[in-house]
């Protein structure tokens, strides 16, 4: 047993060192998106201290708007240009309709709400573009879907022209909003309400205008997880538990960090393929996926309860 | 009081035809699933299904003279929510049709209680087959067991022996996933081959790259999937990403959905599912359902989904039950009838080929009969093969053998009924099979 835990999976990981960059490479792209859709969070959980459980929703509506629009005949990039139209839209109703209503209210009741907003999408999606399986218009958006074979090590690696191209779009998606959260002034007020509400309104920061913008912000990181996840296993309802994945991401960097979220979420990528295909099949019949991040969090949560990257709240009383 | 009277005959009237109107009604409630991550398999099998009533509705006026409210509660693959629709919509039903594995198991105790039959057509409880034991539950006209059977033989005839080889099993983490395993155990211990379980979570079935890193490691001869919802277009596209060879791929009845092959089109060519149905476009009722019921504007179908396997499906299982309610109303001589009675009229189905052709649907389904003891029929399936735009039969009728598990399905069946005690069951029944 204890060669099956400390031994045997190192021991192969040498012995098939082409199939272990395969895992890692498999990791990197999971994680990659996971950190996308954990930034979504962080975004609006550090301008309104909201945790906004339309997140997965919103992957999905926006991927059924894309492929609904060109499925009316719009060209593929002006249905992406529409589809962000849609999602500046939603941000700006939400705002008015759920979020102006209710400052002021306990967090939970914020949350409750977008728990009612998530409800409303689910039916108004169904409503407008059905629940069937949609094709993701990859192809038409100009996503190269071959594959490169490598043989490193005389072995067999292969990589997805459409994993590169998600790895590469979203690496430059988080570099963007760094850069956009950093040196802009709309970035720094969003950082400002994120660290203290009542001194970025008396200041003359607009609450109901950051609002709209990172809704809108968490709508562009829907769209693009929503065409990531579209393309390898079509659009449907079913994307929506996706976002899930981003909560062990969350506890483990933290829901206000931002560099929590994106190390987190490749952490949580690589750690749970590795232990998956090291660990959990040989010795736990495999699936530990599902639990695998929960229990990494659970035990930095043990040392650390504000997230890896999280900021420590200190009350003296 | 001249007013009165006028009144009193009128309310008096009005609830006599109220009640003959709704006498003439057969509530038939079916536990849908339109919404959430099992949607895109469910709306072409609930559309099927609902077609085939409305198409009886429209050109018969429904079943012997009754109209049949076809009545959908909405569950969105949810157990909990399946087993609060039974509960709502059991009052009037004369059937439940409960619509997932997870929510059959839920409801299985409670039908028994109730009398009213389970109608789980191609899924739920395999050892259901036991009529004795389980004398409300309905599978036919195939089960699970039966699925597994099948394949089974099928990689044997295509491919010799399976001794020494290395299936497999791909599969969704749930009851419905877990279902065939005692015959897939039972095959590999007796035919020498090496069954290796690869589970698929609920959150993981759009992104399976850590199940085929393992298949790649594994390097299996076949892979089997017992796949639903989601899960299969996952696995088709990263079956295709590793370059596994498809032909060497094969599903069960619910990973044959066209929708799920259409997302890697030529890529998934020599994929196979085995299936108790057939679309055949050119059986008479499709032209019916075109005409009286889609161009009608009753149906929420379309010209591409109702070329699908899984819509055809659809229509089958609305006639097995439709079948079922002719055959009770004959035998008891009333159209109205009662959960009992359309127990009978499960318990004795005879659906030969003339009878199927007569109905419109040659080559849709095969033949099958039931009895009190035989309530999945085992009509056996054809082994069908993705051929880059749609699904062609690739076999003959395939039989199961199911001599071979028969005693499986009695201990398991008795099993159920000792952990359940006390489990009424149907001590009238003298047929053996």
């Amino acid at each position: 047993m204890l060669n099956d835990i400390f031994i045997a999976p190192f021991v192969d990981m040498v012995e098939a060192p082409d199939f272990l960059m395969q895992v890692l490479w498999e990791g990197l792209v999971s994680g990659i998106l996971y950190a996308l859709i954990a930034l979504g969070f962080v975004l609006i959980f550090r301008s309104s201290r909201i945790f906004n459980f339309a997140q997965g929703i919103m992957v999905v509506f926006a991927a059924l708007t894309l492929v609904g629009l060109f499925a009316m005949g719009v060209p593929a990039w002006i249905s992406v240009g529409l589809t962000l139209g849609v999602m500046f839209v939603l941000a700006v109703l939400i705002e008015r309709v759920v979020l102006r209503p209710l400052v002021g209210q306990p967090d939970i009741i914020l949350f409750m709400a977008t728990i009612g907003i998530t409800l409303f999408l689910i039916g108004f999606g169904e409503t407008i573009f059905g629940g069937e399986n949609k094709v993701m218009i990859t192809e038409e958006l100009g996503i190269p879907t071959g594959d490169t074979v490598l043989e490193p090590f005389g072995g067999l690696l292969i990589l997805q022209h459409l994993d590169i191209t998600v790895v590469i779009v979203a690496t430059l998606l988080v570099l963007a909003l760094l850069a956009f959260l950093n040196y802009t002034q709309m970035g720094r007020a969003i950082r400002a309400l994120g660290d203290d509400h009542q001194a970025a309104l008396s200041v003359g920061i607009s609450l109901q205008t950051i609002w709209v913008l990172v809704w809108f912000i968490a709508g562009i990181i829907a769209l693009v997880t929503g065409i990531a996840w579209g393309a390898r296993a079509g659009v449907s309802f079913a994307l929506e538990v996706i976002a899930y994945k981003a909560l062990p991401v969350l506890m483990l960097g933290g829901l206000e960090s931002i560099t929590g979220a994106i190390v987190g979420g490749l952490m949580i990528g690589i750690l749970e393929k590795l232990f998956e295909i090291y660990w959990g099949q040989p010795l736990l019949g495999g699936n530990t996926e599902t639990w695998f991040a929960f229990v990494l969090a659970l035990i930095v949560l043990l040392f650390r309860p504000q997230g890896l990257f999280g900021e420590r709240i200190i009350e003296r009383v | 009081m001249k007013h009165f009277t006028k009144l009193a005959t009128a309310a008096a009237l009005g609830t006599v035809l109220g009640t003959a109107a709704i006498a003439q009604e057969l509530y038939t409630p079916n536990l849908a699933y339109r919404t959430g991550p099992f949607a895109a398999t469910g709306i072409p099998l609930m559309n099927g299904q609902a077609d085939y009533m409305t198409l009886l509705n429209e050109r018969d006026g429904g079943i012997g003279g009754a109209k049949i409210d076809f009545e959908e509660c909405e569950t969105g693959y949810s157990t909990e929510k399946g087993v609060e629709c039974y509960e709502k919509t059991k009052g009037t039903a004369i059937v439940t049709q409960p619509w997932s594995t997870g929510i059959t198991l839920q409801v299985l105790p409670k039908t028994n209680v109730d009398e009213i039959p389970i109608l789980a057509p191609g899924y739920g409880f395999s050892p259901m087959a036991d009529g004795k034991v389980f004398q409300w539950a309905f599978n036919m006209p195939a089960g699970y067991w039966d699925a597994a059977d099948m394949i089974v033989q099928y990689l044997e005839n295509e491919g010799g022996s399976l001794d020494g080889k290395k299936i497999a099993f791909l599969h969704l983490d749930h009851p419905f996933g877990k279902e065939p395993l005692p015959v897939l155990e039972m095959h590999a211990e007796g035919k020498g081959f090496e069954l290796l379980p690869i589970p698929v979570g609920l959150k993981e079935m759009q992104n399976q790259s850590a199940q085929w890193l393992q298949i790649r490691r594994e390097r299996p001869d076949y892979v089997v999937m017992w796949g639903w919802g989601a899960m299969n277009a996952g696995a088709i596209t990263e079956a295709v990403k590793t370059k596994f060879p498809m032909e060497n791929f094969l599903g069960v009845w619910w990973a044959g959905h066209d929708a799920d092959l259409k997302l890697v089109g030529e890529e998934g060519k020599g994929y196979k599912s085995i299936s108790w149905s057939f679309p055949n476009m050119d059986a008479p009722v499709m032209q019916e359902i075109k005409e009286r019921v889609i161009d009608a504007g009753l149906s929420q179908t379309n010209e591409e989904e109702m070329q699908g396997v899984f819509y055809g499906r659809g229509l089958v299982m609305s006639m097995i039950l439709a079948e079922a309610i002719k055959g009770a109303q004959e035998n008891f001589g009333t159209a109205e009838i009662s959960p009992t009675q359309l127990r009978w009229g499960l318990e004795n189905l005879n659906l030969t080929e003339e009878r199927i052709a007569e109905l419109g649907m040659a080559g849709m389904v095969p033949p099958f009969s039931t009895s009190c003891a035989n309530h999945t029929g085992h009509s056996g399936g054809w082994m069908l093969e993705w051929d880059g735009s749609k699904f062609v039969k690739a076999s003959d009728l395939l039989k199961p053998n199911v001599d071979g598990y028969a005693d499986l399905i009695a201990s398991s069946a008795a099993e159920y009924a000792t952990s359940n005690a006390p489990w009424a069951m149907n001590e009238e029944c003298s047929a053996t099979n």
